[in-house]
């Protein structure tokens, strides 16, 4: 069983009609190291294996090896299946009946012999093999239910709408772990998947690390021992949630998936969770008082079923000291610094694919700015593959002549990757 | 125990008030009359309000049966058997059936999905006695609902879903086709466009549906 702590980081202070609170909220999880060995839980592998999967001829080999892969490091006694998508979604084990199968040594060398009969063709629609998944798993074993998802092409089987309709349909119902293979996927795309599931994305550039990654993501999962913590906010009459984000390890919006459970209180979902740290970022809007009061602008509860694990709060008091209520908190604003450079980040991308290189010149060199300062050299070094910088405190760059997309694309990606304080990136 | 705040608020946090944000001095009293008294108000309907053990229902008050199916909730028992139109012992005559085949020609039209077409499939021949006669992969396990024609075997279609698409029969006793929500769609005869998910569609003698990657249904007047 885990343990949860929550701390608040903020300055409370605000000042004579102040009425914006920030605050970081960190969420630790500790346990004693072991998840529960509990059965229960359930994990699935969907498989593209649409046509393009065989150019180059190594993907699909690449792909069907780090699916066995995979497949080894599931615990036994957590049901399991493979699906292999093209336009349509394919069952590839079980195929006999009775659901999803608890891994044994006998079910994983079953299930590793029908992944290596394999082939590629047809077309991609990756709103069905989201629709299997969560047929199985809606009759498997309670407990977490996760999937990991690679994909090496774009959606053309189906339109944007439909796979919204889709995802809104199997939102909550397990999460996924996305993984772009090549160049040829769309990371917009892929990453609306992720985050609707509240899964990783990332990219594959080189077949080669494939089963690197696939072990890599399955032994993560295998070491979740919450499922389905709620972050839950209450905040006073009269207030408004201006926005609740995740600022690390990677920034997501959460603002909008709020779920209310009360007129005051909205749940937040967050997913499973094994020993790690997470920090939120929220800013509440209170009606201002009178100088020297003070109230309470937000509690955070990390809640699991009807527990609640830990909690954290918020407070809000005004003082006509301007030396108090100028002050930034650090924590909010190393994290505001983060957002933002994600953000610039894919502007400047954006910017630099439609052709306005002023722009994308001015967004990236902005980037580069907010990742120096911040120390986050993991983007940093991405960042380096798409332009020259001349200087680096003052965001100077040239863009790039020559860019592989494989750069652009992990830029792109890993944009929303961030750092800790004083943490000096990874 | 509740706490007041300062603006009369009653509140479950006794640090803060629950509603306004405001803090709650030490000294406020708890405000424990009131407590108790919304307490017993939790407590009560919650244990009223057990489910249908059959089609889990909510029980409505009191009620001894169940509105849903007609549970005994007294006697702890299922509905008694409905009284058959046909009299007892008498065999309802089927006089249309559904065969169901495994296609080649359908399979090779999907081109190449990487899957393998079964050996040695034979056919299976359903005759359609019931008003809903259900298409789909059953997951074979305790509780679910099994469909009634089941393509569940060694050689599962890999692409049909759970509960796939039905058999309804119309008021002139034909059938219609209605696709239950299938995850790979369904078609009817050469028409590659997918029928529209829930929606009835006649069918006629000699109709073939098609799903997944190889099943063909086709139903024929007996």
């Amino acid at each position: 069983m885990s343990t949860f702590t929550a701390e608040a980081y903020q300055n409370e202070y605000l000042p004579l009609d102040g009425t914006e609170v920030n605050a970081i909220v960190t969420v630790t999880s500790t346990g004693d190291g072991v998840p529960a060995p509990q059965g229960g839980g359930a994990e699935i592998v969907i498989l593209d294996t649409s046509g393009s999967m065989d150019v180059p001829r190594n993907k699909i080999a690449a792909a069907r090896d780090a699916t066995c892969v995979a497949i080894d490091c599931i615990r036994d006694g957590v049901a399991f299946g493979v699906i292999s998508g093209t336009d349509k979604a394919w069952l590839v084990y079980p195929r006999r009946p009775g659901g999803l199968l608890a891994a044994s040594t006998e079910t994983r060398e079953e299930a590793k012999r029908a992944v290596r009969e394999l082939t590629a063709g047809g077309g991609t629609a990756i709103g069905r093999w989201l629709t299997l998944a969560a047929e199985l798993f809606a009759s498997a074993p309670a407990g977490i239910h996760h999937a990991i998802m690679l994909t090496d092409g774009e959606n053309r089987q189906e339109t944007e709408a439909e796979l919204d309709a889709i995802l809104a349909s199997v939102e909550g119902q397990f999460q996924c772990d996305c993984r772009g293979v090549g160049t040829d996927w769309v990371v917009s795309e892929l990453r609306r998947v992720a985050s609707t599931l509240l899964g990783t994305v990332d990219i594959i550039a080189d077949p080669a690390d494939m089963a690197d990654d696939f072990r890599s993501m399955m032994e993560a999962a295998m070491g979740k021992a919450t499922a389905n913590v709620t972050l839950r906010l209450w905040t006073p009459q009269t207030a408004t949630v201006a926005f609740l984000r995740q600022v690390s390890p990677t920034i997501e919006e959460l603002t909008d998936r709020a779920s209310a459970t009360g007129a005051l209180i909205a749940d937040y979902p967050t997913g499973s969770w094994g020993q790690e740290s997470r920090d939120y970022h929220l800013c509440i809007k209170v009606p201002p008082r009178a100088v020297g009061e003070e109230m309470l602008a937000g509690r955070v509860s990390i809640v699991e079923g009807d527990d609640v694990l830990a909690q954290a709060l918020i407070k809000a008091t005004w003082t006509g000291d301007e030396q108090l209520s100028t002050r930034i908190n650090r924590e909010v604003a190393h994290y505001t610094g983060q957002a933002e450079l994600a953000e610039v980040i894919q502007d400047g991308l954006e910017a630099r694919k439609s052709g306005d290189e002023a722009t994308a010149t001015f967004k990236l060199g902005r980037a580069v700015q907010l990742a120096t300062e911040s120390a986050n050299e993991g983007t940093m070094k991405l960042l380096r593959a798409v332009v020259e910088v001349d200087d680096a405190a003052t965001g100077t760059v040239r863009l790039r002549r020559e860019v592989a997309d494989a750069d652009e694309m992990a830029l792109d990606t890993r944009s929303t990757r961030t750092v800790r304080l004083g943490a000096g990136g990874p | 125990m509740t706490a007041v705040c300062p603006n009369g608020h009653i509140s479950a946090t006794l640090d803060w008030c629950d509603t306004c944000g405001d803090p709650i001095e030490a000294a406020s009293p708890p405000a424990s009359d009131l407590a108790s008294i919304s307490d017993e108000v939790d407590t009560s309907p919650a244990t009223r309000r057990e489910p249908c053990p059959l089609c889990l229902a909510p029980r409505s008050g009191d009620d001894r049966y169940c509105e849903g199916c007609g549970y005994d909730f007294l006697a702890r028992a299922a509905p008694a058997a409905e009284p058959s139109d046909e009299g007892s012992g008498a065999t309802v005559v089927a006089t249309w059936e559904a065969i169901v085949s495994a296609d080649r020609q359908q399979f090779d039209a999907l081109g190449n999905q990487g899957i393998e077409f079964p050996a040695g499939r034979v056919e299976r021949r359903y005759p359609l006695t019931l008003e809903l006669v259900r298409i789909g992969r059953s997951r074979g396990r305790a509780g679910e609902e099994i469909p009634e024609i089941d393509l569940t075997g060694a050689d599962a279609d890999p692409g049909a879903s759970h509960l796939h698409a039905a058999l309804e029969r119309q008021d002139d006793g034909a059938y219609a086709l209605r696709d239950l929500g299938s995850t790979n769609g369904t078609t009817v005869n050469d028409d590659p466009a997918p029928v529209s998910k829930q929606v009835t569609r006649p069918l006629a003698d000699g109709d073939r549906i098609r799903l997944g990657a190889w099943t063909t249904v086709t139903l024929r007047r007996v």
